[in-house]
């Protein structure tokens, strides 16, 4: 099974296609708005960042949804409100079946363990002057699951699992690579056998040889833990070739989403084409021969999102409609039911978005 | 060892010049050449003493630069790259520099500081990784880019500075020059900084431009946006290029030639398509195929094992053997220098697998193995067994000539 959304209203509706019980967590109508506020003294809100709006999506059990998106598309908040670490404005987060919404930091507390998170930055997230065996052992602690030698023990368990010499128990985080330090974000995510967990562009900050170790370490915990991931990233090959199924963000909002195979082969939304025509190749005859869509200008500010589709101003395919009303995310004529696209005029497969691309940016 | 033998310019219908076999060893001449390199390096050494002992950073790399030429340098973080160039600009004070570069005639490693200002920016030109942080905060755009004009041709007037400033924005594509000139660095979006950077990097037009990472703190459609920029600007000017990045995808879309460092010295120099179809350097494939591709999704990675070493602290012989998995004995113990490879001439890789051991395919991939199992003793074995078990699925050529990791 793959991801739906889970717009109720939709023909695809999720709570008919998915059984419950293979879902893992349920984003509905999902919005999250930072205020903005003056400077001074009294701080009036003169606005709202739409970080993320109306997001509806669905991880079924024991899978990856890869979540892509360029800065400042949302992706980061909307894991931060499925972790529970934020608030969110509007909708509803289920996980395992339960409303995880807004809870108080009490009631949320069992469900910490369930949900874990690994960062981006392996230098920033672990405290320098703390012991590793301390830092993979603060889950144990803070949940009271195991002290002394047996949280020791545990330890150690966890750092052999991830690839670490469990003799390096006593060594600060300053004494591991980056690839090493990554093992160690990993391990203690895992300590209290979450369900699942949040990879937060686990493998931005590392270099090529070493980022196949860690992809390769998360895929075989996901297989011997039976664990369901929610992996964000921006690089296009890494996210294809751990998801399962893919969502693409852009300003808040979920441009297209469906099986990997489906939105990599045929993407639909020309945003997905752009960012697929976009990143680089390692292959100089693929890179030499495809024809790349080169936006125009910059992702605009969330703050005021433009009206109608908010990918219209840099859009090859803009038509006026685009601009007065916003498209729904539904199934396009020819794609399977889970493959769905936010656009009035998608993208036919076999058409030349580079050309229309380039001619736009002449005129501009 | 004198590699004769040209190599056409590959990619965007530029006419090149012709490429000169630059894989030679230091002190060689080549045979039949007629043109002078635009930069030539040769044996170039750079370390730094530190608390800790001595990083040797650069350790003896040679490698020259044509005009209008787009050189990749790929490495990962520590591998010497970064260091490489910012020593050819003068960069790195307190550092221990040997060797020479020769920069359209005069070695850029013996000027002064004040000569070494009148080139820097005016003949060679940098662009950095993070464009926020090389741009001044508290001045105007427009007017760092004439202050920059001005620095080194005092005849021009402030007002001339200016329209030039003007004109060179609106020619890396900033919309509204004039006005967005008056901006301030914050108020410019990342993608613009990076064609600001580029706009003054141009402003005196250089005869070559080292980008450091020019698109890493890029999203995908907007380094497409700056690569394609890069690609159309050096079209019209015939500036030759120094790309450092760890992106092998930005190598392939840009470069003619390609050289992989590895612990402070090129494991592999070659043209583009050699690097990509042909590698013969362990680490070269290894990088290639560590590279997650969509073609292979579902697929298993095949890994580096183990960690770039310390700069302080190398290995001897080889300095990739404790992460190799096709080390044999005397890797480890003498460290193979640069020779031709392959079957085209300027093909150079550092590493004892025979000269025709190049390429992806099942062929090279058995003469590799067949050698491995003449070559490898204990000792050896040792160090493969070390590195298989640190990486399951890591490609490791087992003593019996199967993969030794499951």
């Amino acid at each position: 099974m793959s991801v739906l959304p889970a717009d109720g209203a939709g023909p695809a509706s999720a709570g008919t296609d998915v059984p419950d019980g293979d879902v893992l967590v349920r984003i509905e109508h999902v919005t999250k708005h930072f205020p903005v506020r003056t400077g001074g003294l009294i701080r009036r809100t003169v606005g709202q960042v739409q970080a993320v709006d109306d997001v509806s999506l669905v991880i079924p059990r024991g899978k990856t949804l890869g979540l892509v998106g360029e800065t400042g598309s949302g992706k980061s908040t909307l894991a931060r409100c499925v972790a529970g670490l934020i608030p969110v404005t509007g909708g509803r987060v289920t996980f395992d079946g339960r409303d995880i919404t807004n809870l108080s930091r009490r009631a949320m507390r069992p469900f910490r363990r369930d949900i874990q998170m690994i960062f981006q930055d392996p230098y920033s997230s672990l405290n320098p002057r703390r012991r590793v065996g301390a830092i993979i052992g603060d889950p144990f602690a803070i949940h009271k699951t195991a002290t002394g030698n047996e949280r020791k023990r545990q330890v150690q368990e966890l750092m052999e699992r991830v690839g670490l010499n469990p003799e390096h128990y006593n060594r600060f985080p300053a004494e591991f690579s980056g690839g090493q330090r990554q093992r160690i974000g990993v391990a203690r995510a895992l300590a209290l056998r979450p369900k699942l967990i949040i990879c937060d562009e686990p493998v931005s900050a590392l270099d090529v040889s070493i980022q196949a170790q860690v992809l390769n370490l998360l895929t075989d915990l996901q297989k011997d833990y039976g664990l369901t991931y929610l992996f964000i990233a921006h690089d296009l090959e890494v996210v294809s070739h751990v998801s399962d199924s893919v969502a693409v963000m852009y300003l808040g909002r979920i441009g297209e989403v469906g099986p990997e195979g489906a939105v990599y082969g045929s993407p639909r939304h020309p945003y997905t084409a752009a960012l697929l025509s976009a990143a680089p190749a390692a292959d100089p005859d693929t890179a030499a021969s495809r024809q790349r869509i080169i936006l125009t200008g910059d992702v605009p500010s969330p703050i005021d999102p433009p009206s109608g589709c908010r990918f219209h101003p840099r859009c090859p395919k803009a038509q006026p409609l685009c601009a007065e009303q916003e498209p729904q995310l539904e199934a396009k004529p020819g794609d399977v039911e889970t493959h769905q696209t936010a656009c009035h005029f998608p993208v036919v497969p076999g058409e030349d978005l580079a050309a229309a691309a380039a001619g736009r940016s002449e005129v501009a | 060892m004198i590699l004769a033998g040209q190599h056409g310019g590959i990619g965007y219908g530029m006419q090149r010049l012709p490429c000169r076999p630059w894989c030679l060893a230091p002190g060689d001449t080549a045979g039949g050449r007629t043109t002078v390199a635009l930069l030539e390096v040769r044996d170039l050494r750079v370390s730094f003493t530190t608390a800790d002992g001595v990083v040797q950073a650069v350790r003896g790399v040679n490698f020259d630069v044509d005009a209008g030429q787009t050189l990749g340098i790929v490495g990962e973080s520590g591998s010497g790259k970064t260091v490489l160039t910012q020593t050819l600009l003068g960069l790195t004070p307190g550092a221990d520099v040997a060797g020479t570069a020769k920069f359209e005639g005069t070695d850029l490693l013996e000027l002064s500081e004040d000569q070494m200002r009148r080139i820097r920016g005016a003949r060679i030109s940098v662009i950095f990784q993070d464009p926020l942080t090389s741009l001044h905060p508290l001045y105007r755009v427009g007017w760092q880019i004439a202050e920059m004009i001005r620095a080194h041709d005092k005849s021009v007037s402030k007002k001339e500075a200016a329209e030039r400033a003007v004109e060179l924005l609106r020619r890396v594509g900033i919309p509204r020059a004039e006005q967005r000139a008056t901006d301030y660095p914050h108020q410019f979006s990342g993608g613009m900084r990076q064609r600001a950077m580029i706009a003054m990097a141009l402003a005196l037009s250089p005869a070559l431009i080292i980008a450091d990472e020019p698109t890493t703190a890029l999203d995908a459609t907007v380094q497409a946006q700056i690569l394609d920029l890069l690609l159309r600007l050096q079209h019209e000017s015939g500036t030759a290029l120094i790309m450092i990045t760890h992106d092998l995808g930005v190598v392939a879309d840009i470069a003619d030639d390609v050289m992989v460092m590895y612990a402070g010295r090129a494991a592999e120099k070659a043209p583009k398509r050699d690097i990509f179809y042909e590698p013969h350097h362990p680490y070269t494939k290894g990088l290639l195929e560590s590279i997650p591709s969509s073609s292979a999704a579902g697929d298993r990675l095949r890994p580096i094992p183990g960690q770039p070493p310390s700069l302080i602290n190398l290995p001897a012989g080889c300095k990739f053997h404790p992460r190799c998995g096709y080390v044999m004995d005397r890797c480890l113990t003498e460290e193979p220098a640069l020779r031709p490879v392959g079957e085209t001439g300027v093909h150079a890789s550092a590493c004892w697998l025979p000269v025709a051991a190049a390429g992806l395919g099942e062929k090279a991939e058995e003469l590799r193995e067949e050698t491995v199992r003449q070559g490898r003793g204990e000792a050896a074995a040792e160090v493969a067994e070390a590195s298989a078990a640190d990486v399951p699925g890591a490609a490791v050529v087992g003593i019996d000539g199967e993969g030794a990791a499951g």
